[in-house]
């Protein structure tokens, strides 16, 4: 195929790539993420079980499909379920607008569990429930009174007599004492349970403070990361044992009293027959007396485990019973079989050795009858449903945000992503003028294409991702300006149009490839470690970059390449800059020493700022709960709202007026410990009450301590991971020696950054983290840029000294990295000016990164890279050449020289120069 | 934290070695592994002897990299010197 019938093929594929696209972005509708449609978003953690002695990634897996089917199953139709990393996962749901039911199904997983009652009895109880003790029952229930009266529940009160008699403990101290002296069961594996810790009050009557908790570390935390007193008394209970409590039955009811003062405490050995996924296709029923229960069919294995467990109870009864027994005596010497639900036993029904000598057949299911009322056995069926995660969970990060917020939040990031674009658009067009008409077109192709991508994939669009999206328009930018700016080169040193145009597309190609390379191995790092609102930064930038290269460059080179032999195009006037030699002649290597002197200090005032103010770390790594709220009744002050919340405990918050336009004139923000979801609720319930919320009024975000600690490990190994791939690329691409500049550089940015942000006290936030990670990648570009010219001038330089190579190839390159640097801050400037709040912070560490990219590219590691190299022998003789010959070491080597090597070049290439035009001195 | 402030205080010093002739070992290079190592054992050392933490900063942490910074980069310069490395002028 011909180069003009390929260009027009090329053109045609586009153009039809481009209509369809289009067609696509009106037809199809857009998926929105959660901060852009409104909803509730919590990230659980996922823990490992006796059972399940690692987070696998099969049970992580589980643990999704189980939390997806629970939430379609309590009526949370739309969830986002997904796995985050190696032990996190992501729950968003959409539209949500309340902290509770919504998130229960998510957040209260049901640990289910049935064991022989009697047979894992310890302590007293087994003395007076079983006859396996070996003490005298009157005795120990004796002692057991004391024990009560001493807990101030007399024996006589009540429904104290009820527990008393089955050898329960009177309190949560009592029975973790009991535990704490059992032997460990190290190599348990039908364990539900860890070792487990409890934080007690130092005095008596000794109430829980907080626990179980796999962790001793968690004590002094509660479920919602809040700090808890460190004074108390920690009890640890070994694996093997477990305490539960169960609440007394009103014997005039039959039903549970739900009353957890009224609970008394067991010990048992941990020994399950069965747990919740031995059962299956739990519903709510009504037993023959008209009483709501729940009723559930069992697994294979299940069926065979319950029989046999029903029988070994049986039996043991039968055993009890001394000649032929009635009924009523059978059931008083038959054991039980106890159903125990998140550490507390639900029903504890009586195996009758009369009724059942050979076990209950397990084909007929079974029912748990615990005096439920409806609404009960209800919610237990549907925990049930969930079937048993493997296991433990743990909130880490709640996020609530009203659809209001979300639209507002929306409009601002496309305006900034339009505005955007049109700014870079002019630029383009005033700098390049022809060229950068055609850089337009090739930019709103890509626009189209990709937000039909967005679309068809579909990528859940984000606030993040509408940054990435931003950044990508400098990406495709960038490229352009690359291959425009090599163009132009060729067309000063004499070229035709069209060779100018093959050789700067042949020429610029590589450069963009290593430039974009570097910028998609760090979204992919960023892609699969980051948490998930980064997720879709990271993908859209990886996509972007990817489109772009189609657009940028097939699109442009064919286009170009169609109209190159037009007389507008062969007489030069489509393109600006292209008299004389190239705009920029310093001898940078000269100046190095000021250069290297102001990044000096300029880390010395960051290190400075850093040592004095720290960082101004977010909820996201310090936790704690944030709740925006748009009040109805004018004129509220920060106190009254504090007044109105102490209830709460939240009378130390933060509590600040803000601006924000999406939320109205009467805005606050209130900062705080973490609040779990109930308690948010409340906050909201008091605000409605005290002052009124206005519809979709009430965002809050809460974070607690392990959310931040993951998120800080998660940039941690990012970083690690992106400089060992960076580094890598640059390695096989340049040569080893070129990585050491590069990863200075790197360091230099980012500790410029931290600086920066320690100096102006920007939050750094988990979107802040993912920026500063996005820059470290894309802070290449114009070392890359820099780098791919030495390279390429090295060998056509053979008398030159390193630091004349390196003077040659900056210069050449300068006006591409000021421009490429320029055109991506205009980007990302309308982002800072347009976007919200979450835009504007990656505006500005965007902002920060692209900065300090280009100047330590430029004045870093060149430099540092001419000086190192410089210590070569073949660099260190033709310096001691040139001060033989010449007395001196000129800044640049002979302009001559080069000029007849890339003449040489080009007739190799079969390319010619014109007769006309510019020309090499 | 603290590291973190070494780190750059030693990153930022090294900058300054561009003005004393390359004779370390390894070049400038080797200068910026010299001031990098030294700055943070110096930091670690002087902020343990003090009996004060890693983790909180203040100003002292700022200085405790310098000793160390200009140990290490005088090490590099002194190795360097005695293999006789480095004799390139700019």
């Amino acid at each position: 195929m011909g180069g003009r019938r390929r260009n027009i093929f090329v053109l045609l594929f586009v153009l039809g790539l481009v209509i369809v696209s289009a067609i696509v972005v009106v037809k199809k509708p857009t998926q929105l993420g959660l901060d852009l449609q409104g909803g509730i978003e919590l990230t659980l953690q996922g823990r490992p079980t006796p059972q399940v002695k690692e987070v696998t990634s099969e049970a992580m897996d589980r643990s999704v499909d189980i939390i997806r089917s629970g939430c379609d199953r309590l009526g949370v139709s739309e969830i986002e379920v997904s796995r985050l990393g190696a032990d996190q996962i992501s729950v968003g749901i959409p539209g949500a607008t309340s902290v509770g039911t919504a998130t229960e199904c998510a957040t209260k997983p049901a640990r289910l569990y049935f064991y022989d009652w009697q047979n894992n009895l310890l302590g007293p109880a087994k003395e007076i429930a079983t006859d396996k003790g070996t003490q005298d029952p009157q005795q120990v229930l004796k002692a057991q009174r004391q024990k009560w009266i001493d807990a101030d529940r007399p024996p006589t009160e009540g429904y104290n007599r009820q527990m008393m008699a089955q050898g329960a403990e009177p309190t949560m101290w009592e029975a973790v004492n009991i535990a704490a002296e059992q032997q460990p069961d190290e190599d348990c594996e039908s364990c539900t349970s860890p070792n487990r810790y409890y934080l007690f009050e130092e005095k008596a009557p000794h109430d829980l403070i907080s626990g179980p908790a796999t962790a001793k570390e968690d004590l002094y935390f509660d479920d919602q990361g809040n700090p808890l007193p460190k004074e108390g008394i920690v009890k640890e209970v070994p694996q093997g044992t477990i305490v539960v409590s169960e609440l007394p039955t009103d014997p005039g009811t039959g039903r549970t009293v739900d009353d957890p003062s009224q609970s008394g405490y067991f010990v048992l050995r941990d020994n399950p027959a069965l747990s919740g996924s031995d059962i299956k296709d739990p519903q709510q029923q009504l037993d023959q007396f008209n009483q709501p229960n729940v009723t559930f069919d069992f697994t294979g294995k299940g069926r065979d485990s319950f029989q046999e467990i029903t029988r070994t109870i049986a039996q043991e009864g039968q055993a009890r019973a001394i000649g032929p027994v009635s009924p009523e005596e059978a059931a008083a010497l038959s054991g039980n079989f106890a159903i125990v639900l998140d550490n507390q036993v639900v029903s504890k029904p009586i195996i009758n050795f009369a009724e059942n000598p050979d076990g209950i057949d397990g084909r007929t299911g079974a029912q748990i009858s615990g005096g439920f009322d409806i609404k009960e056995a209800q919610n237990l069926a549907e925990y049930l449903q969930r079937g048993a995660l493997p296991i433990d969970l743990k909130l880490t990060s709640q996020s609530q945000v009203s659809a209001t917020l979300g639209q507002e939040a929306l409009d601002q990031g496309v305006k900034a992503l339009v505005i955007g674009l049109i700014l870079v658009i002019i630029f383009l067009i005033v700098f390049y003028r022809f060229l950068g008409a055609v850089a337009s077109l090739a930019l709103l192709s890509y626009a189209v294409l990709f937000l039909a991508l967005i679309k068809l994939i579909p990528i859940t669009l984000t606030l993040p991702g509408i940054a990435g999206l931003v950044l990508t328009i400098g990406v495709a930018a960038d490229s352009n300006i690359v291959i425009f700016e090599r163009v132009k080169e060729e067309m000063r040193l004499g070229r035709s149009v069209a060779s100018a145009i093959t050789l700067g597309y042949r020429r610029g190609i590589s450069t963009i490839i290593d430039a974009n390379v570097v910028t998609l191995l760090t979204a992919f790092i960023l892609f699969v470690l980051a948490t998930s609102g980064i997720k879709g930064f990271a993908f859209t930038l990886g996509v972007g970059t990817l489109v772009s290269l189609l657009t940028a460059v097939v699109f442009t080179q064919s286009l170009l390449g169609l109209m190159s032999n037009t007389d507008f195009l062969r007489s030069g006037r489509g393109f600006s800059g292209i008299e004389g030699k190239e705009r920029w002649h310093i001898n940078f290597m000269g100046k190095a020493k000021y250069l290297f002197a102001i990044s000096g200090v300029i880390l010395l005032v960051g290190a400075g700022a850093l040592t004095t103010n720290g960082l101004n770390f977010g909820i996201d790594f310090e936790s704690g709960t944030r709740i925006e709220v748009s009040l109805e009744q004018d004129g509220v002050t920060s106190d009254e709202l504090r007044a109105a919340v102490a209830d709460v405990g939240l009378g130390d918050a933060t509590i600040q007026a803000v601006d924000n336009k999406a939320l109205g004139a009467n805005a606050f923000q209130i900062q705080s410990e973490t609040l779990d979801p109930s308690e948010i609720a409340k906050v909201e319930d008091i605000l409605q009450d005290e002052f009124g919320v206005s519809q979709d009024g009430f965002n809050s975000t809460s974070v607690g301590p392990t959310f931040g600690a993951s998120v800080a490990k998660s940039a941690g190994l990012a970083i690690f991971f992106s400089l060992i791939l960076i580094a890598g690329y640059v390695a096989v691409r340049f040569g080893g020696k070129y990585t050491v500049p590069v990863l200075i550089a790197i360091l230099h940015d980012f500790l410029i950054a931290l600086g920066i942000y320690s100096l102006l006290g920007f939050e750094v936030s988990s979107a802040t983290v993912a920026a500063f990670l996005t820059i470290l990648g894309y802070s290449q570009y114009d070392t890359i840029i820099v780098f791919d010219r030495i390279r390429e001038n090295e060998p056509k330089m053979p008398r030159a000294t390193y630091s004349q190579i390196v003077n040659k190839s900056m210069s050449e390159v300068m006006t591409r990295s000021l421009v490429t640097s320029f055109s991506t801050m205009i980007g990302v400037i309308a982002l800072l000016v347009f976007g919200g709040e979450t835009l504007q912070a990656f505006a500005i560490a965007i902002l920060v990164g692209v900065f300090s990219g280009t100047y330590s590219s430029l004045f870093i590691a060149s430099p540092v890279l001419a000086l190192w190299k410089e210590r070569e022998p073949t660099f260190r003789r033709r310096y001691r050449q040139q001060m033989e010959t010449q007395g001196y070491v000129p800044a640049f080597a002979s302009d001559l020289e080069v000029a007849k090597t890339e003449d040489e070049e080009a007739d190799a290439d079969g390319v010619g120069a014109k007769a006309t035009g510019g020309s090499a001195s | 934290m603290s590291i973190v402030v070494w780190f750059t205080v030693a990153l930022a010093l090294w900058h300054f070695t561009i003005f004393v002739p390359d004779r370390f070992w390894q070049g400038i290079i080797g200068a910026l592994l010299g001031c990098v190592i030294g700055g943070v054992i110096s930091g670690a050392v002087i902020e343990l002897a003090m009996g004060r933490g890693l983790s909180d900063t203040d100003i002292l942490t700022f200085f405790t990299a310098v000793p160390g910074t200009l140990i290490g980069a005088y090490v590099v310069y002194w190795l360097g010197v005695r293999s006789g490395e480095g004799k390139v002028e700019h």
